[in-house]
C-alpha cells in the first residue's frame, strides 16, 4: 500500500470519529423508553407472530423481556436504540445462575451470542410465568 | 483512471451526513442516528474500501482480459455509448442485486449493508468486505466483451454508486410521481431496507426502478405499514467483525450439520433461510405466513 492511500485511509479514520461524536453529541437516536408489556407485545407480534404470552416477565431496567411458552422462552433485549429478539430452550434460561444482580445467557447464535438481563434485589430467578391460555 | 465518481463524491458524502445529523436535531426531520450504530456502518464503509483496493487489482485485470477478447470497440466519446451503458449497468446492478438477497453464498456478503436497524445516510456507507471474493463483479464482464472500455464500465459503477447514497433517508418522504415511476428513490429503498414480510427483497433498483417493475419485484411503500429496517434477525451487538462475517460462519456451521450433497447446496446457494426439512425462514416462507395471517384482503392488495 502506498503512502498516499495511508493518507486518505488516516483521514477517513478522522473524519468517522467526528461524524460519530457529531452523532453522539446530537441526541437523536429513537427515544426507548422502559419497556412495558404493551411494547413487549408489539414487538413479539412482530418478531413471532402467533406467540400467545400469558404473561411477560421484564428486567429491573426495562432492557428486556422473556416470555415463555411450554418449553421455550422468547427473549427481547435492547441493543442501542432498538431490539434483538430470539427464541431459546427454556432450559438454558432455568439454568443459568445470576451474577452480580444480572443473568448472563449465552446463546447459541452467533448472530446475537449473548444477552443480559438486569435483576431487580432479590428477584427470583427463573421467574416463575403463569400457564399460557 | 483519473475520473472516480466516488472519490469525488466523498466530500459531499461527509457534508450530507453531517446535513442529515444537524436537520434532525434543529429542524427534527423524521431521522434517528444512534452513535455505535453510526460507528459500525462508517467503520465497514472504511474497512471496504480497504476490501475493495485488495482486490481491484485483480478485478482490473479480467476487465482488461476480458476487453481484449471483446466482440466492439465501443467508443468512450460517443454520446449512445454512455447512454447504453447506463442502462446496461443499472440492468446488471439489478441482476447483481438481486443474486445478493436471493442465494445465501452472494447474500453472505451483502448481508452487511442490511444490519443496521437504522435508515439514514450513514447505512449507506455499512459496505461489504467480502464482496470481491465471492466473484460477483464478474457479472459485469459481460459489458467488456461487448466492448465497452472498462474505464467506462468503472465510471458508470461509481455514478451508480454515488447515486445510491441519498437515497439511503428517512428525511425526504416521496418525490413528484413521474420521479417515483422511473428512479429508485428514497421511498422505493426504504422498502427495500425493511424487513416487513410484505416488503422482504422488493426493490433491488440502482438508479432506475424500472427493472423491478418489469420483473415483478416491485413494492410501493404504504404509510399504513412504515418499514422496520434490519435484517430477518437482527444482530445482537455492534462488533464489526459480527457484521462483516456472520453469515459466512452461519454457512460454516449449517454445513456441519449437512447429510447430503442436496443439504450442501441448499445451506450454501439456498435462499438465506433455507432448511434441509423445510421450516426454515426464507423470505417466501415468511411472505406466505404473512399472507396467511392477514387474510386475502391483503393479498389483493399487493
Amino acid at each position: 500500500m502506498d503512502l498516499n492511500f495511508l493518507i486518505k485511509t488516516a483521514a477517513s479514520a478522522l473524519a468517522i470519529a467526528l461524524l460519530v461524536a457529531l452523532a453522539a453529541w446530537a441526541r437523536i437516536a429513537r427515544l426507548t423508553p422502559s419497556l412495558d408489556e404493551a411494547a413487549v407485545r408489539d414487538i413479539l407480534a412482530f418478531e413471532f407472530p402467533g406467540v400467545q404470552a400469558a404473561s411477560i416477565w421484564i428486567s429491573e431496567d426495562g432492557h428486556g423481556a422473556i416470555v415463555r411458552v411450554s418449553d421455550e422462552a422468547f427473549i427481547v433485549y435492547r441493543i442501542g436504540d432498538s431490539y434483538v429478539a430470539r427464541s431459546a430452550p427454556w432450559a438454558l434460561l432455568a439454568k443459568a445462575e445470576p451474577k452480580n444482580g444480572a443473568i448472563d445467557l449465552r446463546l447459541a447464535d452467533a448472530d446475537a451470542p449473548r444477552a443480559r438481563f438486569k435483576l431487580g434485589e432479590g428477584a427470583v430467578w427463573p421467574p416463575a410465568f403463569e400457564a399460557a391460555a | 483512471m483519473t475520473f472516480d465518481p466516488v472519490t469525488l463524491a466523498t466530500p459531499f458524502f461527509i457534508l450530507l451526513v453531517i446535513a442529515e445529523i444537524l436537520a434532525a436535531k434543529f429542524a427534527k426531520t423524521r431521522t434517528n442516528y444512534e452513535a455505535r450504530d453510526t460507528a459500525t456502518s462508517l467503520a465497514m464503509g472504511l474497512g471496504s474500501t480497504v476490501a475493495g483496493v485488495l482486490i481491484g487489482g485483480l478485478v482490473a485485470g479480467v476487465t482488461l482480459w476480458v476487453y481484449q477478447h471483446r466482440v466492439f470497440t465501443i467508443p468512450m466519446t460517443a454520446v449512445w455509448a454512455w447512454l447504453a451503458i447506463f442502462f446496461l449497468e443499472d440492468l446488471t446492478y439489478y441482476g447483481f442485486h438481486r443474486l445478493s438477497h436471493e442465494r445465501r453464498f452472494w447474500w453472505a456478503a451483502h448481508v452487511n449493508h442490511h444490519s443496521s436497524q437504522h435508515y439514514n445516510l450513514s447505512t449507506a456507507l455499512r459496505q461489504t468486505w467480502t464482496g470481491g471474493i465471492n466473484g460477483t463483479w464478474l457479472l459485469w464482464m459481460p459489458l467488456a466483451f461487448l466492448g465497452f472500455p472498462p474505464t467506462m464500465i468503472a465510471i458508470e459503477k461509481g455514478v451508480s454508486l454515488v447515486y445510491q447514497f441519498w437515497i439511503h433517508t428517512e428525511a425526504i418522504k416521496r418525490l413528484p410521481a413521474p420521479i417515483e415511476a422511473v428512479f429508485n428513490t428514497p421511498s422505493h429503498h426504504r422498502v427495500h431496507h425493511a424487513r416487513n414480510p410484505r416488503y422482504l427483497d422488493r426493490n433491488y433498483a440502482g438508479i432506475l426502478i424500472i427493472w423491478d417493475r418489469m420483473f415483478g419485484s416491485f413494492e410501493p411503500e404504504r404509510d399504513e405499514e412504515p418499514p422496520r429496517y434490519g435484517i430477518v434477525k437482527n444482530l445482537g451487538d455492534f462488533n464489526i467483525v459480527r457484521v462483516a462475517f456472520h453469515e459466512w460462519i452461519g454457512i460454516g456451521r449449517d454445513l456441519t450439520q449437512a447429510r447430503s450433497l442436496r443439504d450442501v447446496l441448499g445451506y450454501v446457494f439456498g435462499p438465506p433461510g433455507w432448511r434441509p426439512d423445510g421450516e426454515g425462514t426464507t423470505s417466501e416462507d415468511l411472505r406466505r405466513a404473512w399472507r396467511e395471517r392477514v387474510g386475502k384482503g391483503s393479498q389483493s392488495s399487493t
